[in-house]
């Protein structure tokens, strides 16, 4: 694994060249290059939400222009659509953090009924599924049409996005079914005390006192199933609401699988992907060649015949107007 | 694991410091390097958002990416990056090359940065294709050179030359060693590239090489393809093998096109032994074993297809959405190798492959010359035997009984260019004038001294488990005698000075003209024998029979003309 840097050996070079040719062009196109090159190189560094992965445009000022050219190096629209994107997914990260620690602690026993905490759960949650579906409307708006190199930075970038977003997504949907699962077994596991503690009670007094004995449930106990049916009502109504998030990310993932890349497909060559570019462009250019052809020879012959067409049609009506007039 | 994760430490060094989007420039040699060991997927989770051929003729400007350019340091190259700093597309310029770059090129790049828009210039050396963690390739173009003697055509000798040094180098500059290099005796080319592989190392770029390790350097060990002719002629009974023979791999993906209709997504497969678990463990299973673990296989993922059917409940849907990505992976997977297997079996039918290979062991192995004579006229008087395997079953008869009888030999001759108009005459006459006896090293067929014909027979005696596959390659007996210290240093000097202190641990074979699957298995399987040697294994091409026989005659076509000429 060696390596050799060359790049100052490089910039000796380069720096003494540029002393000779400082006479032949203004300095000052230099300088100025250089520092548009620096505020590029800073620029990543201080302007984003999120360290690793930043997509933000690199320098506004092509270094080209200060050869005079009209070119302005800003990066096309749909580089800030996908810093959007990388935005959201960020957000609905940490809000993944909290949603973590929040069904930690409603999973915990405790005194409180814990309504709080299911709010902020089913909030937490909304968000998040809110975030993911905006970021893949979003991340649908990216694709673009055309052979051009410019569409295929646009494809890949999505498909890149498309990536993280189903593995988030994925990390979303495991950590819900993993809470709805101990959320069920509580569930159960409650109703099983509960009954039996039903059945507790209803031994003691067959035991102590007969006279009560078909008088079914005392107020206590009756009081206690209403409660219990109240909680089971409670309960089954969030598991509904976990479902239904379930579900509604099941359908982003089908979304998201046509552009996600299998792993060890040829899809996933990057010499099959380079062919594939240079076929698709030879193609297109092909096709646009034929069509050309086709459009020019059509355009010609129409116009011929139109004009012959009237030439028929002027002669006639010279030879007419020479017979009768 | 060394060659490949090296390539990929190199790419991911590449990448990583280098925030934003890029887009990756590679040559048509590099191409292959990065995408054996990297996969796009991969790439796109470092940000890099397009993958371009230099060369090819985009002029729109990007100037929100940054380029990072992974080349050779050829002329033309050189050439290209100075036309492309004189006009800028892209941010930023991050030059990487994949060897040894001399002063006046880094001269020529710096006078042509004007704008001074590259940022860094690099030597990053992964310039071979890691195919396997043990097997490279350098996939040298017009590979018949080295077949030809030097006066014939010096300057594309030296070309040749120069590129497999280069390879070599690299190589040893990714494991950070310095070799002590060893030649075969016999060959001129050999003793050529060792030579200036020795004279890289040791004397122009003696400082790159120095890594001041007290350990016992490794072992270059350079032979010529034309010590083993037989290897590269036999028909291949283990998978990865057979896959070249019969259909043919290149970088690790084979192209299905050729052999009749296949559904869209099946007509390029990759075989990467990195990537497929499947193709990793039966890569080296013979035939017979291979069709078995294909059932297995098949089983197993209609036990999965049969549990991914009755979804009842929300439970069984959610597993199921959650397996499904794993699910079409294996769908994928088998149906890649159960197309592969039944292409092949169909091909071994239609050229009754398990007869004429049995005789084509039988000659490389036994050598019974009665019955193989007779076997050797009954197919070529058999027009249902394909003419390519004809004259490798002529060819291997030649080499094996050069000596012991003319006459025989001349009459399959006849029968050959009787037979068929296609056989260029005096093909096997060039083969055993490049690979006779008088050229060989090696003892190839175990006969020259006394203790291996007694391993012969003992062999013999012992029996064997499959007809198929009994050949063992010459360089398995290479091996075996590095390992016990008896690779005699009348038959594969040193070069220079620089001898061998104990047993080395690291030992690279490059085999000048190509190496073959079969040897890149006796390799993996010796690895694997933990002897406490680690063998890679290198070479200019990686052959099949159709590919040595191409080179053959191109080197023959040369040979004749310029004789002709004279």
């Amino acid at each position: 694994m060696a390596t050799r840097n060359r790049t100052p050996l490089f910039r000796k070079h380069r720096d003494a060249l540029k002393n000779v040719r400082v006479p032949t062009i203004s300095s000052s196109s230099h300088s100025s290059s250089g520092s548009s090159v620096g505020m590029a190189i800073e620029l990543p560094n201080n302007s984003i939400l999120h360290s690793n992965r930043s997509y933000v445009p690199l320098s506004t000022e092509d270094p080209g222009s200060s050869r005079g050219a009209a070119t302005v190096g800003l990066p096309p629209a749909w580089v800030d659509v996908s810093e959007e994107i990388t935005e959201n997914m960020q957000r609905a990260r940490t809000k993944m953090a909290e949603l973590v620690k929040a069904h930690a602690k409603a999973l915990m026993p405790s005194f409180g009924d814990g309504k709080e905490d299911q709010r902020m759960i089913e909030d937490l949650t909304q968000e998040i599924t809110d975030l993911l579906k905006r970021s893949e409307k979003k991340l649908m708006k990216l694709s673009a049409s055309g052979p051009s190199k410019d569409s295929n930075v646009r494809k890949n970038v999505q498909r890149s996005l498309a990536t993280d977003l189903q593995s988030l997504s994925m990390e979303l949907r495991k950590k819900q079914s993993a809470y709805l699962k101990r959320l069920r077994q509580q569930k159960e596991g409650q109703d099983g005390v509960d009954l039996e503690m039903n059945l507790n009670d209803k031994f003691k007094p067959k035991v102590e006192d007969d006279d009560f004995m078909d008088m079914g449930f005392n107020e206590h106990q009756m009081a206690k199933v209403k409660k219990n049916e109240a909680f089971t009502v409670e309960r089954e109504r969030e598991i509904a609401q976990v479902v239904e998030s379930v579900n509604e990310l099941a359908q982003i993932m089908k979304d998201l699988s046509v552009l996600v890349i299998d792993q060890g497909t040829i899809v996933d060559r990057i010499d099959y992907n380079i062919q594939n570019v240079a076929a698709t462009v030879e193609e297109g250019y092909k096709q646009l060649q034929k069509a050309e052809r086709t459009q020019r020879k059509g355009g010609m012959v129409m116009c011929a015949t139109v004009l012959v067409i009237m030439c028929f049609i002027m002669l006639v009506l010279l030879i007419l107007k020479e017979i009768f007039l | 694991m060394v060659l490949v994760s090296a390539v990929r430490d190199y790419i991911n060094r590449m990448l990583q410091d280098i925030s934003g989007m890029k887009v990756l420039l590679l040559d048509s040699y590099t191409v292959s390097v990065v995408s054996v060991a990297y996969s796009q997927s991969e790439l796109l989770q470092k940000e890099v958002f397009l993958v371009e051929l230099i060369g090819s003729k985009s002029k729109e400007s990007m100037s929100h990416l940054k380029a990072v350019f992974f080349l050779r340091p050829t002329t033309e190259n050189i050439q290209y990056l100075r036309r492309q700093l004189a006009s800028p597309r892209f941010a930023e310029y991050h030059l990487f090359f994949s060897n040894i770059l001399n002063d006046t090129q880094i001269h020529i790049l710096a006078d042509s940065d004007e704008q001074e828009v590259v940022k860094q210039v690099q030597e990053f050396y992964a310039d071979f294709v890691a195919i396997d963690p043990y097997h490279f390739t350098l996939n040298v173009q017009s590979n018949h050179i080295y077949m030809l003697p030097v006066v014939m055509d010096p300057s594309s000798l030296q070309n040749y030359c120069d590129c497999v040094v280069d390879g070599i180098a690299a190589v040893f500059l990714a494991l950070k060693r310095r070799p002590v290099i060893r030649y075969q005796r016999t060959s001129d080319v050999a003793k050529r590239i060792a030579q200036e592989t020795a004279n890289l190392m040791y004397q122009k770029e003696t400082g790159l090489f120095d890594f001041r390790r007290a350990e016992i350097s490794p072992l270059l060990l350079v032979v010529d393809r034309r010590d083993d002719p037989i290897t590269p002629l036999l028909n291949q009974w283990t998978y990865q093998a057979m896959v070249h023979e019969l259909i043919g791999i290149q970088d690790n993906k084979v192209d299905l096109r050729s052999i009749g209709k296949i559904s869209k997504d099946q007509q390029e497969v990759v075989l990467s032994s990195e990537q497929d678990v499947f193709f990793k463990s039966n890569m080296y299973e013979n035939f017979g074993d291979l069709g078995m673990n294909i059932k297995r296989m098949v089983d197993e993922f209609q036990q999965v297809a049969k549990s991914n059917q009755n979804i009842q409940t929300i439970e069984d849907m959610a597993k199921f959405v959650d397996n499904y990505p794993e699910y079409r992976k294996m769908q994928g997977n088998v149906s890649k190798h159960v197309t592969m297997v039944t292409e092949m079996s169909k091909i071994v039918e239609e050229r009754k492959l398990m007869l004429v290979s049995q005789t084509e062991q039988d000659l490389a192995c036994n050598g019974g010359q009665v019955a193989t004579f007779e076997a050797v006229t009954n197919f070529l008087n058999d027009e249902s035997v394909s003419d390519i395997d004809c004259l490798r079953l002529v060819m291997l008869y030649a080499l094996r009984f050069e000596k012991e009888n003319p006459l025989q030999i001349m009459q399959l001759f006849n029968k050959l260019s009787s037979r068929s108009s296609k056989y260029k005459p005096g093909l096997v006459q060039f083969l055993l004038k490049q690979a006779g006896v008088d050229k060989r090293t090696g003892d190839l067929y175990g006969n020259r001294d006394l203790l291996n014909i007694a391993r012969n027979m003992a062999r013999g005696l012992k029996g064997i488990e499959n007809v198929y596959t009994q050949h063992q390659p010459l360089l398995f007996q290479t091996m075996e005698n590095l390992t016990k210290g008896r690779l005699r240093d009348v038959d594969y000097p040193f070069v220079g000075n620089h001898f061998q202190q104990g047993r080395p641990q690291d030992v690279v074979i490059f085999v000048v003209g190509g190496t073959t699957y079969e040897e890149a298995r006796a390799v993996a399987l010796q690895n694997a024998t933990n002897s406490g040697i680690r063998f890679i294994l290198g070479g200019s091409v990686v052959l099949n029979s159709k590919r040595f026989l191409k080179d053959l005659e191109e080197a023959q076509r040369i040979v004749r003309s310029s004789t002709n000429a004279i």
